[in-house]
């Protein structure tokens, strides 16, 4: 008959059980140890042999590329911003100036951050001429890099005051532009934040005026320019006594540059950030 | 008969009538329950992979609800995903619903009848009442040509005869009369069968059941109690379906274990569970399977065959045993003059179905006088105006052998209405039961011949009765002994080919005794009706068509057994069954070699008969696996006399042998077989509605033959099928991949969810549809019909070959075009490795690249939709490869031609316009996750897709190489 018949339980299991291993025939899961071993064997040549493919066809495209710079960066024509420190979940910032353990990290990470910008290791890095893109054309040559001394940050470097302010309740955050290789800034590129709500807060730049100095550009990638230090820019804030406890939402931008973007739709961070703080006492 | 409360001659009264209507309701037969529409709408929503969909899309969901709560940016993909996932589900169940509903509407037209009327008698007045309102015991009347409102019994009849071929299957008219004659209802001769019709004669009789309690009713609900069974296609399908959604679902839950496991959060693993699914599941497959069952369904009606139920389009092909009717669908259903003995000689008649000229010898004299029998002692007449129709094409009035007679009269002598009109008709005796003889005089058309010529035509020993002489090379000689044992002989040949016999005889009255102004008197017979001359017989059949023969053998050839079941005589059967080769020349039954050997019916070692006739009554008295056992052991069987049940049992005794039956049929009798049958296929033409109801193909044609052009389309279907899914289930591969790469290696996501789904359904479709174009590799007509149980459509070779092999290769081919987008940004394979978590995390905006650059959130997802794009397409490329290969199984690319099925290449052509159009005319749509592409990424997978059709050359070859070898076993799918 062609309709289906529920089988007994029983004959299900037992049928099963004779997929399973078959004394008979001596079949293990339908195959004998024999054909088993030729399919294995099969399988172990196919994919050996896919495998020697794949990698050797990941080998001639590889050699295709440059180890200095990538093929394209047509990807990323314009620089992202960011800040450091940067709060483990959202670019929120919350702490009680009088309770160290709630800014521990965040100084933590700064101190670490600028670890690499003290003056000991900036030593093989040479002092460029302020104003003007440091351009180095030779081939293949390995480009020096220039220096950015911390003490370019002011009361921001955690030279006077490791706390970074945030113990006094004005806290520092570095504001850095992405590193882009090849990209020259135009005009006079400065860092300028507002807080969302006027007054509630006031903002001292380090370097003056946030400006990023076009010296640091351009870049040569992680190979060339081992040495590289990308331009800071550190933002303090004093938060007015009467918004503390109150979200403080704060927006950088990059400005004076024609050929760096700030207003993208869709990409929140291209040429800007935004972050909250909220400080308690 | 007061017993119903009716009187003969007065009726029922109307309030009586009105009282009995409301107890038995009205006359008419209950239409089968159909299924509510939205019942079938929702089942379409449930099945296949719909809950699986429907499973995926309700866990976007849920992951949208968590992912809001929680403040995630990304959240809104998961919503549109879910939507989609549901469209996807609900279009799919749409479009499948509207196919089925297509289908059906084609039968809506067949049903439509005309509201019948009956002259019944009530309150002793005759009145015209509407069929339906039929009670029983009202007197209704009949006359020739209605049809019968309802079972009657008879109380008054003249030459009343009957058509009960739909009932029955006996394709002679029954003559009915008061007389109780058999206590059987089918065999007695004073009751009349609802839903046939009376051919001449007119009746009176009072109504016995109505509605179901007629014996067509009782028929027609023995047919719904038959259950719908599954088709082989919709099995195939499920157990396909099985497959895939074990697959998907295994993986989907290791992988969410393994995900777990592996630290990631419960609600990644469960987005990680919906892009396994969806990568698994073929979206689009079940509605290209409709769409490839369609086209051929279409192609199937042009040649005449007319598919209800789509599925039924692959029966047809894996039909192992067609048990078929004869009347109607093995022979012409009409009565032709198959032979002619006269001049102690039989002639065959050409019985084709466009005859246009008689080839046997015409010279004698004999002839001259048997053909002026034949035309002058006949009663019927074309219908007037059909002067342009074809001979064998017009409409008579009159009984079938009447009918016969004229068409070969017609064919012959040409104009009969002109010799009628010139040999006046003086007198004449129609044909009645106790006469068993017709007979008329004339005068002649030779003016200086005034002699009056008698012709008569009857049952063959009864001419012979009457006559003295017989006319041999037309000269008139004594009948003795020798002349009559010739007759004998021809009689008993003309007998034993199942045809019906007349016999032809006439006498010239002397001049003399009958002057020009004779009274000629039927009722006092004041003439001679004995010492006649017998001229000759002729005999004839209900033909096979011409056509039957070749459509037969071509099932043998194709290894399928027809078997014939029919209601009429067994020899009658057997003539048929021989001439049209169900019997084949050289094959015996049992009786036949009994009589051969001289040896009594049971010594005969049954093994030796090939052919077997059995009678509806010896199939009564056997058993279950007395009837096995005959199926089995003979391949040439014929069911001679079957009731409509028994029709029903011969058909449930093939399905015992795993055997996929198809059943034909046209009567009323055929329809519980019809449904009970894997495939039923009613008559166009002749076939009744409730075979047509019952039925799940029709023959528009009524021609056998049409059948085998069924088959082979419905075996081509199913190779084809079996290509379309190969072709679909590899790229499921190349989209799980990404996935299972993802969550163990935490590379950044190759192909997205939205991304499989325009594979699935968009680029993809086309092509497997084109699929179904694909013509034959080799003769399927020669194979053996599929084993319901072991010729799957997906079997283990073809999911392994496509899963583990091609799949694999296009999965290799589409990861290097994914490697070579990042590498190519800065991001090499290194990098990528475990980079996952910071990749996704949106407020990570300066994560560096292999050369120190660094990326935004929104740079890095831009470049995963390029990464998608790049997957995409490498993925559509060795589609196109993929596609080629499929075109054969076994055969080389080159054998089968390349541009031979011109729809693949539209295929092609529609999966690069419609990979172009999403990469390049849609890429700026950011919900769509695609991005112009570089030109050069088309064709980093190229070498893989050259690999892919290169490899398949090879197995190709060692297949058709080392038939039965390893290699075949494992990779012939």
């Amino acid at each position: 008959m062609s309709k289906e018949e529920k089988k007994p339980f029983s004959q299900t299991m037992a049928e099963w059980r004779q997929f399973v291993y078959n004394p008979r025939s001596g079949e293990f899961l339908g195959r004998t140890a024999k054909s088993w071993g030729l399919i294995l064997l099969f399988y172990l040549v196919f994919y050996g042999f896919l495998a020697a493919l794949f990698t050797f066809t990941m080998w001639v495209m590889l050699q295709t590329l440059s180890g200095e710079i990538p093929k394209y960066r047509d990807r990323i024509s314009s620089p992202g911003l960011m800040i450091s420190p940067k709060p483990v979940t959202a670019l929120e910032f919350y702490f009680n100036k009088s309770d160290s353990k709630s800014y521990a990290e965040y100084v933590s990470t700064l101190k670490q951050f600028l670890k690499s910008y003290d003056d000991s290791k900036q030593s093989k890095n040479i002092a460029c001429t302020a104003g003007k893109l440091f351009e180095q054309n030779e081939e293949r040559a390995v480009k020096q890099a220039c220096q950015f001394n911390r003490t370019k940050l002011g009361s921001c470097s955690g030279v006077e005051d490791d706390t970074f302010g945030y113990a006094k309740g004005t806290p520092c955050v570095l504001v850095k532009m992405n590193r882009i290789i090849g990209l020259k800034p135009e005009g006079e590129p400065h860092i300028q934040c507002s807080p969302k709500e006027e007054g509630k807060v006031q903002i001292t730049y380090f370097p003056d005026g946030g400006m990023i100095d076009l010296m640091y550009f351009p870049y040569y990638g992680k190979k060339l320019h081992a040495d590289y230090l990308q331009p800071l820019v550190a933002v303090q804030l004093a938060i007015n006594s009467s918004s503390t406890k109150e979200d403080v939402t704060i927006e950088c931008k990059i400005m004076g540059s024609p050929n760096l973007r700030n207003e993208d739709d869709r990409d929140k961070f291209l040429g800007r950030i935004s972050f909250k703080v909220q400080m308690s006492e | 008969e007061e017993k119903y409360t009716t009187s003969i001659s007065k009726g029922l009264t109307s309030a009586r009538a009105a009282e009995i209507l409301a107890r038995d309701g009205p006359n008419a037969l209950t239409p089968p329950k159909s299924t509510p529409e939205i019942i079938k709408f929702l089942k379409q929503m449930v099945g296949g992979f719909s809950i699986l969909l429907w499973v995926g899309a309700l866990l976007c969901w849920i992951a949208f609800g968590i992912q809001t709560a929680q403040g995630v940016a990304s959240a809104f993909d998961n919503l549109y995903l879910g939507v989609v996932l549901a469209l996807v589900v609900i279009l799919t169940g749409i479009f499948a619903y509207y196919q089925e509903a297509k289908s059906t509407n084609i039968m809506a037209s067949f049903s439509k009848m005309i509201p019948q009327q009956a002259l019944v008698i009530r309150d002793g007045e005759k009145k015209e009442v509407p069929a339906e309102q039929l009670v029983v015991g009202d007197m209704v009347e009949i006359k020739g040509g209605d049809r019968i409102p309802a079972d009657i019994r008879l109380i008054f009849a003249q030459g009343c005869k009957v058509d009960n071929s739909s009932l029955t299957g006996e394709s002679e008219p029954q003559s009915r009369s008061c007389d109780f004659t058999h206590e059987n209802p089918l065999e007695t001769k004073n009751i009349a069968f609802y839903s046939t019709t009376c051919l001449e004669g007119t009746a009176t009789g009072m109504v016995i059941n109505t509605g179901d309690h007629t014996i067509i009713g009782r028929i027609a609900s023995l047919a719904s109690g038959v259950g719908n069974e599954k088709t082989p296609i919709a099995i195939e399908i499920e157990h396909f379906v099985h497959i895939v959604a074990g697959v998907a679902v295994s993986i989907g839950v290791l992988f969410f274990i393994i995900a777990v496991s592996m630290k990631y959060k419960v609600l990644d693993s469960i987005i990680f569970l919906i892009g396994i699914i969806v990568a698994n599941v073929p979206e689009g497959l079940l509605a290209t399977v409709t769409v490839s069952l369609s086209l051929t369904a279409k192609r199937m009606a042009k040649k005449n065959c007319l598919v209800k139920n789509l599925e039924a389009v692959e029966t047809l092909g894996s039909t192992s045993i067609i048990c078929s009717d004869k009347t109607g669908t093995l022979t012409q259903n009409r009565m032709t003059v198959a032979h002619l003995w006269f001049d102690d000689q039989i002639y065959s008649a050409d019985t084709s179905e466009e005859q246009t000229t008689q080839s046997f010898d015409q010279s004698s004299q004999s002839w001259a006088a048997l053909s002026k029998i034949v035309t002058l002692c006949n009663r019927a007449e074309f219908k007037p105006g059909q002067e342009n129709v074809p001979i064998m094409k017009r409409v008579v009035v009159g009984d079938a052998s009447e009918t016969a007679l004229l068409k070969f009269a017609e064919v012959i002598l040409g104009d009969v209405m002109g010799i009628r009109k010139r040999n006046r008709k003086l007198a004449e005796i129609p044909f009645n039961s106790t006469n068993k003889f017709q007979l008329s005089i004339h005068e002649t058309e030779d003016p200086n011949d005034k002699r009056f010529l008698l012709v008569m035509k009857g049952a063959p020993e009864r001419i012979l009765e009457r006559c003295s002489t017989i006319m041999i090379n037309g000269e008139e000689q004594p009948l003795d002994r020798e002349r009559a044992e010739a007759f004998q002989t021809a009689y008993m040949e003309l007998g034993g080919l199942g045809e019906r016999v007349l016999g032809f005889c006439h006498l010239y009255l002397p001049e003399d005794e009958f002057p020009d102004t004779y009274p000629f008197d039927t009722d006092s017979m004041n003439f001679p009706t004995s010492n006649l001359c017998f001229v000759g017989l002729l005999s004839m059949i209900d033909p096979p068509r011409s056509t039957v023969p070749d459509a037969v053998s071509k099932c043998r050839s194709a290894g399928i057994k027809v078997i014939m079941v029919t209601g009429d005589h067994p020899i009658t059967a057997k003539a048929i069954a021989k001439s049209v080769g169900i019997i084949s020349a050289n094959s015996e039954t049992v009786e036949d070699i009994a009589k051969r050997l001289n040896i009594p019916v049971e010594q005969v070692n049954k093994q030796d008969a090939r052919a077997a006739v059995i009678n509806g009554m010896e199939l009564k008295d056997m058993t279950t696996e007395q009837l096995d056992e005959i199926l089995i052991n003979h391949s040439e069987i014929v069911f001679a006399r079957t009731s409509p049940q028994q029709k029903l049992i011969i058909v449930e005794g093939c399905q015992r042998q795993d055997a996929v039956v198809a059943v034909t049929g046209d009567g009323v009798n055929d329809s519980p077989a019809l449904k009970k049958a894997d495939i039923g296929i009613a008559m166009g033409i002749a076939g009744s509605d409730a075979a047509k109801n019952a039925a799940d193909m029709i023959l528009l044609d009524d021609n056998f033959a049409s059948i085998v052009t069924g088959v082979e389309e419905g075996r081509l279907i199913f190779d084809n099928l079996k290509k379309t899914i190969a072709y679909t289930l590899t790229k499921n591969i190349a989209e799980l991949c990404p996935f299972l790469i993802y969550i163990i290696a935490s590379i950044p996501l190759p192909i997205g969810t939205i991304t499989i789904l325009f594979i699935d359904l968009g680029t993809d479709i086309i092509p497997s549809v084109a699929l179904a174009y694909e013509k034959a590799e080799s003769d399927i007509m020669n194979r053996r019909p599929r084993h319901k149980k072991k010729d799957r459509l997906v079997n283990e070779q073809l999911a392994v070959y496509s899963y583990l092999q091609i799949g694999i290769l296009q999965s290799v081919g589409a990861f290097l075009a994914y490697f070579t987008v990042y590498a190519e940004q800065g991001w090499l394979p290194n990098t990528l490795l475990g980079l996952r978590v910071n990749w996704e995390d949106d407020y990570y905006n300066d994560i560096e690249d292999s050369y120190g650059q660094e990326w935004t959130r929104y740079q890095r997802t831009y470049l995963q939709w390029s990464g998608y794009t790049a997957f995409f397409v490498s993925i559509t490329i060795q589609q196109v490869a993929d596609l080629i290969i499929r075109k054969t199984r076994r055969n080389s690319i080159f054998q089968q031609g390349l541009l031979r099925n011109k729809v693949i290449w539209v295929g092609i052509f529609s999966q690069i316009a419609i990979a172009l159009i999403l990469c390049y005319g849609l890429g700026s749509v950011t919900a769509l996750n695609f991005t112009p592409l570089r030109v050069q990424y088309w064709f980093v997978a190229m070498p893989y897709a050259i690999l892919i059709w290169v490899y398949d050359e090879i197995r190709k070859l060692f297949i058709r190489q080392y038939p039965g070898s390893w290699w075949d076993k494992n990779m012939y799918y």
